[in-house]
C-alpha cells in the first residue's frame, strides 16, 4: 500500500488489483492499477495490495472498508473482488482484464516480468476505463 | 439429455459427452441429419483456459479432413484446430463473435463452433474416437498435465 493510506477520510477510491505472479493478465491488471494511482488520477485513488487484504492487515481492510472499490480481477478466480467484499468493502465496479481485452482485441497482451507493447497499451486503456469510474464516484470533476 | 463419462483429476472434473465422436485433439463431432455439428471437448477447453477470441472459418468454407476450422486465443496460448470431418461450413455459432467464452461455459452446447455438410462422413469417422477411447486418452492426458 501507498503512503495515502492514511487519506481514506477522503473518500479515496480504492483499486485493488490482482496478486497473480507469473499470469500476464496479472501483471496488466498491476500496471493498470499503477497506471491509474501514478498517473492518471493519483489524487483520487488509493492503491491496495491484494495481499495484504489476505493477510488482514488493518490499515488495508480499514481503508476498502471506509472508500468505494474498484477491483481488477486477472482471471475467473476474481479473487480481488472476493476479497474486497470478504473484507467488508463496497464495490463500485469490478474489472475483469480478459472482459477489457475482448473490446481492445489489438493490444495483446504477452510477457509477464515485461509486458509487451500490447500489454502495457491495454493497461493504459483499461486504466482509461477505471477513471471513468472514478470520476463517475467522485462526482464527474474531471469530465 | 446427453450422458457423460466423467473423471476427476487432481481437483479437475473433466466430462466426455457420449453422444458424438472425437479427433485427437479434442474436437469433437455429432451428427445431426446429414449435417455434422463440431466443438470443443471439456478437457480441451479446460486446458486452453479461457477464450479471449474465436475465428472460425467462414460460411461456405470448404475442408478436408484435419484442415483448420477455427483459431481460438485464450489466456494462455493461441490454438489452431483441426476439422474433424470434410465438408462445407454451412454454419458457424454466433456466439463466437460477441460472446466465446459459451466454450468454456457449455463446450458441449450453447459453445459449439460450426455446422458442417459433411461430404463423407462415414470416412471420416473411421478416423474418430469413440467416446470411451477418446475418454482414455484424455484421462492419460490429464494425468501427465497435473504432473508437471
Amino acid at each position: 500500500m501507498d503512503d495515502s493510506t492514511s487519506e481514506t477520510n477522503n473518500r479515496k477510491v480504492v483499486i485493488v488489483p490482482c496478486s497473480g505472479i507469473g499470469k500476464t493478465y496479472g501483471t496488466v491488471s498491476r500496471e493498470a492499477a499503477y497506471e491509474i494511482t501514478e498517473t492518471v488520477r493519483p489524487e483520487e485513488t488509493q492503491l491496495v495490495a491484494l495481499s495484504l487484504l489476505v493477510l488482514g492487515d488493518e490499515a488495508a481492510r480499514a481503508a476498502v472498508a471506509a472508500n468505494p472499490a474498484v477491483t481488477i480481477d486477472g482471471c475467473k478466480l476474481a479473487c480481488a473482488t472476493k476479497m474486497v467484499q470478504e473484507s467488508g468493502g463496497e464495490i463500485a465496479q469490478d474489472f475483469a482484464v480478459l472482459d477489457v481485452y475482448r473490446r481492445y482485441k489489438q493490444f495483446k497482451p504477452k510477457g509477464i516480468a515485461e509486458l509487451n507493447e500490447g500489454g502495457l497499451q491495454l493497461a493504459q486503456a483499461l486504466a482509461g476505463e477505471v477513471a471513468a469510474v472514478v470520476d463517475e464516484i467522485q462526482g464527474g470533476q474531471h469530465g | 439429455m446427453t450422458d457423460y463419462l466423467e473423471v476427476t483429476v487432481d481437483k479437475f472434473i473433466f466430462r466426455v459427452a457420449k453422444d458424438r465422436l472425437y479427433n485427437e485433439e479434442g474436437v469433437w463431432a455429432r451428427l445431426e441429419g446429414g449435417q455434422v455439428r463440431i466443438g470443443l471437448s471439456d478437457f480441451l477447453q479446460q486446458r486452453s483456459g479461457d477464450v479471449a477470441f474465436a475465428e472460425v472459418k467462414p460460411k461456405g468454407t470448404e475442408l478436408n479432413f484435419g484442415d483448420e476450422v477455427a483459431v481460438i486465443e485464450t489466456i494462455k496460448v493461441d490454438i489452431a484446430l483441426s476439422s474433424p470431418v470434410s465438408g462445407e461450413v454451412m454454419k458457424v455459432n454466433p456466439a463466437m463473435e460477441d460472446a466465446p467464452e459459451a466454450i468454456n461455459q457449455s463446450p458441449y452446447d450453447e459453445g459449439w463452433l460450426a455446422v458442417i455438410v459433411a461430404s463423407d462422413w462415414e470416412a471420416d469417422r473411421s478416423n474418430l474416437l469413440d467416446p470411451e477411447a477418446y475418454f482414455a486418452r484424455m484421462k492419460v492426458e490429464a494425468e501427465n498435465e497435473v504432473k508437471k
